[in-house]
């Protein structure tokens, strides 16, 4: 019976109406014989049967079928109307598939960024980022990086956790000669691995005794891509490869998708982290890096204990430490006290996005997501107000169909049917819309990732699902309020065409929703754009375009220090016949990516309290013009400052005023490094550059001559005269081949040391000007389609007013008042919103209130003109409205 | 008179215990045999009907009427018989305490 009812939904609907008319036959018979007349007879027996459409509907019912039956028939009314209408479809889709695919785009960034947890991790909810927080000056420090020391003292200490972990992404150099490549490299404990649920596909991961302190073995698992895109998934294991300082025998390699914990970077290789510490460490003595603590460059990763809570494992972790604060005061002088420093650790989700130290990247990228959602609610706004319109054309149809006795649960059924059928399609464009704008996010936001494919994703295709629903339901709301007001009475009578007044409050109020929400992200995108203007026309300091950074790495070469002076010297003149080099200086330092400082010693101040206050650069002549930081008194530096000459040195304005604030800087004597150190005289004063921070520098710096200072440590700088960034491969080949042995240069673009500084404010600006300006389009389209629709509707009424002698200006009026009221209540709404959320963007902005009148006023501008545009066309109509024609028209 | 809450299903089965009916018949038998005291509710009959032939107590056959025109015909199956049984049995004890109630001095 069900199923008969399904398939065979013809022959069931003509069996049930057979069945009612031959009632109705009979019963008309009974009352001709009791007398009536034909007519009189039938009318009495349908009064006596009720209204038959309903008890159709409600036998249906009872056949269990009837929702199901209900909603084939609705979906076969969508459709039959949707290919009348194709314009209306084509709005419906394009606007959902925007606020959708606006929405799953930025979804697979956000997941990745916050929520989604590494591959192959066992358990992530359990596993844990680990935070130290010391006090210094009085505030609290938050740090995730430690010594090696701390790791084995927190690992001894604490009871809390199955798991603890090492690990550490590292900038290294794989490979030798021409083939060699900066690439991460996942420095990482042999526990690591136990952390994941992952097996070797080829030898094995390394074991806790290649992994031995004191003693680890350059052994090398490779990462899946590595191994394909290197050696071709050729066999490997055996093979050396050579890594930063290390020459390791490759025994395994990693499966597809094993590429570490930040999703931004993913591994090419992972070593013990051991063996990096022993052979490539920074400290001269191969055991300091497990016995000292002032090398912070481990980070951890803890697995908590089943049935441990965070809180308790924040305390047993901060009890831990505090013992080994208390281990670290014995060997280090200067310690301060835990009564003093109050240390204490915090476990944090494994995505670092999450956690205490969130880059302002994962933060943009949240406001971009809520951006998005302001999108979506703009666009199910301007789809509710397209049904609301179709639905006053079909006011009489549905009041025609409630007076059959068709109930009002499935008129509004009906309702949502047809939203959802239009959703579906809109959320396979917003899939599609998502997998080509993943590439241009992917590049903006994570740089370093890999790709992944977004059509066999489940998670994102379950959130296109849900947020799809959302914005049915979200969509369905207004419309069906208005379904379910069909008023029968007034409405058959009076057909459609006077009728369009009554929701159109619904209407005008969902308007001023999409303008009020179009403000909100237009001043956001505005305030973005100001701060990146800032800060991209804001002095460094320093050029960034024109300059390439060139480092030095003499890996497995013992030269001597002048051997290295010379060959530095020989680089830079082979540098300078690179064509398109304007000019080549030597330089100690690179902002960003390391900085020297030594103590300082003036004849007023005995020491000057603070030394990392002011950096050092050692450079040879040619610098300040190389990188363009400008000298504003004084000399620069020349040839003649040289080994053995004359101590000299330039400060910045800003270093200049801290030590000698109201006397003249030039020819004072600065000590470096010990009161007994030679005089260094002043002899200029340069600008100060961001050497550390692009927001908050103090521009404290110093310049000496590179031959009186660490001369065989200098990397290079080189200034082109065209697109730097295109020739680094180029200066590299170049100068590679004038190095001896293993040992390499690696080219970097000043841009790229920079971008990843002001990569927040760029993504703020792409993200809300893009998304910005699509509210507005879908804001200006649904303004458009609400006027023109009324002006069409009301033909008829300004005829009227025409033939009665009202004036072009009168009718104008009449049509843009909803426009001027859109314009002025969006911007009213709009603005408040935006001011108080302002208070929460403004520590992303830079150089920029949130309350800048400018934006405000800028956004005004483009509203106002954007509602003027949308209304333009209607209004000319309105105003050629002819009454002869309009009065005719019934 | 209005039929008390659930006496409809009962009413029906009993109806077409005697035999076979369609739909209108089975109203009019019901309006005649209590002497025009109950009226069936027109729109409650044919969902009812559809709703006990689900439930497997009657079934339905299309068969010429007596002026000879389609009609649905309705008859009793087995389980229907049963159900008629207890359903009967159920409204006897029913209408008996009720009796008791009302008889109290």
């Amino acid at each position: 019976m069900w199923l008969r009812a399904l398939f065979r939904r013809a022959e069931v609907e003509r069996d049930l109406d057979d069945e009612v008319r031959f009632h109705l036959e009979r019963e008309t018979e009974k009352y001709v014989r009791q007398g009536m007349m034909p007519a009189e007879a039938e009318l009495r027996a349908r009064r006596a049967f009720g209204g038959v459409e309903r008890i159709k509907d409600d036998t249906r019912d009872t056949r269990g079928i009837g929702w199901l039956e209900a909603l084939a028939q609705d979906m076969r009314h969508t459709i039959r109307g949707s290919r009348k209408r194709p314009g209306f479809v084509l709005a419906v889709v394009l606007t959902l598939g925007l606020g959708l695919g606006a929405n799953t785009a930025i979804f697979t960034i956000v997941d990745r960024l916050l929520f989604r947890p590494p591959a192959f991790l066992n358990d992530p909810g359990r596993v844990h980022r680990v935070y130290l927080v010391e006090r210094h000056d009085g505030s609290d420090v938050t740090d995730g990086h430690m010594a090696y020391t701390r790791y084995r003292d927190l690992a001894r200490w604490s009871s809390a956790f199955s798991t603890i972990a090492a690990f550490q992404d590292r900038e290294l150099a794989v490979g030798r000669g021409e083939e060699t490549r900066v690439m991460d490299v996942g420095v990482v404990s042999a526990s690591y691995f136990d952390l994941f649920d992952a097996h070797a596909v080829a030898g094995r991961f390394f074991s806790s005794r290649e992994d031995s302190v004191g003693a680890g073995a350059p052994v090398a698992v490779l990462s899946w891509t590595f191994w394909q895109t290197r050696y071709g998934g050729r066999p490997a294991i055996g093979d050396v490869l050579e890594i930063g300082e290390l020459r390791c025998t490759i025994i395994g390699v990693a499966p597809p998708g094993f590429t570490g914990v930040d999703s931004d970077r993913p591994v090419a290789v992972f070593i013990p982290v051991n063996a990096f510490g022993v052979h490539a460490g920074f400290f001269q003595h191969p055991t300091d890096y497990y016995l000292k603590y002032n090398w912070q460059w481990i980070e951890l990763l803890a697995r908590r204990r089943p049935r441990v809570s965070l809180s308790a494992a924040d305390a047993d972790l901060t009890h831990a430490f505090r013992m080994s604060v208390e281990a670290e005061r014995a060997v280090r002088a200067g310690t301060p006290t835990v009564d003093v420093s109050q240390p204490r650790a915090v476990v944090a989700p494994i995505q670092s996005g999450r956690g205490p130290k969130a880059s302002n990247v994962s933060r943009v990228a949240l406001w971009t997501s809520g951006v998005a959602l302001i999108v979506l609610l703009v666009a199910c706004a301007n789809v509710a107000n397209l049904f609301l319109l179709r639905s006053l054309e079909r006011r009489r149809e549905y009041a025609l169909r409630v007076a059959l006795g068709v109930s009002r649960a499935r008129l509004l059924a009906h309702v949502v049917t047809e939203i959802a059928m239009l959703a579906a399609p809109a959320a396979m464009l917003a899939v599609g819309m998502a997998v080509a704008g993943d590439r241009i996010l992917r590049v903006l936001f994570l740089p370093g990732a890999l790709s992944t494919t977004i059509t066999g994703d489940p998670r994102t295709l379950l959130f296109a699902g849900i947020v799809a629903v959302v914005a049915v339901c979200l969509t369905a709301v207004a419309p069906s309020l208005e379904a379910g007001r069909v008023n029968l009475s007034g409405l058959i009578k009076d057909g459609a065409r006077e009728s369009a007044r009554g929701g159109s409050r619904v209407r005008i109020a969902l308007l001023f929703l999409q303008g009020a929400l179009s403000v909100v992200l237009l001043v956001g995108a505005g305030l973005f754009v100001r701060s990146l203007y800032n800060v991209r026309t804001m002095r460094l300091g320093y050029d960034v375009e024109p300059v390439l950074y060139a480092n030095l790495a003499w890996r497995g070469v013992t030269l001597s220090d002048t051997q290295r002076v010379a060959l530095s010297h020989r680089l830079s003149d082979e540098a300078r016949t690179i064509p398109g080099v304007s000019s080549v200086a030597l330089a100690l330092t690179v902002p960003f990516y390391n900085s020297w400082s030594e103590e300082l010693y003036t004849v007023h101040r005995d020491s000057v309290a603070k030394p990392d206050r002011f950096t050092l650069q050692a450079a040879s002549p040619e610098y300040f013009h190389t990188v363009g930081t400008r000298i504003t008194r004084g000399r620069s530096l020349t040839e003649a400052d040289r080994a053995g000459s004359q101590p000299i040195m330039l400060v910045s304005e800003a270093m200049a005023n801290t030590l000698w604030p109201g006397q003249d800087a030039i020819g004072q004597c600065v000590r470096v490094g010990a009161d007994t150190a030679p005089c260094r005289t002043v002899v200029g004063i340069t600008e100060g550059i961001k050497q550390s921070s692009i927001s908050d520098d103090p521009g404290t710096q110093y310049y000496m001559p590179i031959g009186q200072y660490n001369p065989d440590q200098a990397a290079l700088f080189v200034r082109m005269t065209g697109d730097a960034s295109a020739s680094a491969e180029t200066v590299r080949r170049r100068l590679q081949r004038l190095m001896p042995g293993a040992s390499y240069v690696t080219v970097t673009p000043m841009r790229d040391i920079i971008d990843p500084e002001v990569r927040s404010w760029q993504l703020g600006a792409t993200m809300f000007v893009a998304f910005g300006v699509l509210a507005l389009v879908l804001a200006a389209v649904g303004l458009y389609s609400v006027i023109a629709y009324g002006v069409t509707q009301r033909t008829r009424e300004l005829g009227v007013r025409v033939a009665l002698g009202a004036q072009v200006p009168d009718v104008l009026w009449l049509v843009l008042r909803d426009t001027i009221r859109f314009t002025i209540l969006g911007l009213l709404l709009g603005s408040a919103i935006a001011l108080a959320a302002g208070r929460w963007v403004e520590p992303l902005l830079f150089g920029e209130r949130a309350t800048d009148p400018l934006v405000f006023g800028a956004v005004t501008g483009i509203l106002a003109l954007t509602a003027a545009a949308a209304s333009l066309l209607p209004a000319r109509r309105a105003a050629r409205v002819d009454p002869n024609i309009a009065l005719r028209a019934d | 008179m209005n039929l008390p809450q659930g006496t409809l299903d009962l009413l029906i089965l009993k109806a077409l215990s005697l035999g076979p009916l369609h739909g209108w018949a089975i109203s009019e038998r019901i309006h005649d045999v209590s002497r025009a005291t109950l009226e069936i509710p027109q729109g409650s009959l044919y969902p009812a009907l559809h709703r006990l032939e689900r439930r497997k107590w009657i079934a339905a056959t299309w068969g010429a009427s007596d002026n000879n025109r389609r009609a649905k015909y309705y008859e009793l199956t087995r389980a229907g018989r049963k159900q008629l049984g207890e359903e009967v049995d159920a409204w006897a004890k029913l209408t008996a305490a009720v009796g008791l109630v009302l008889d109290m001095t």
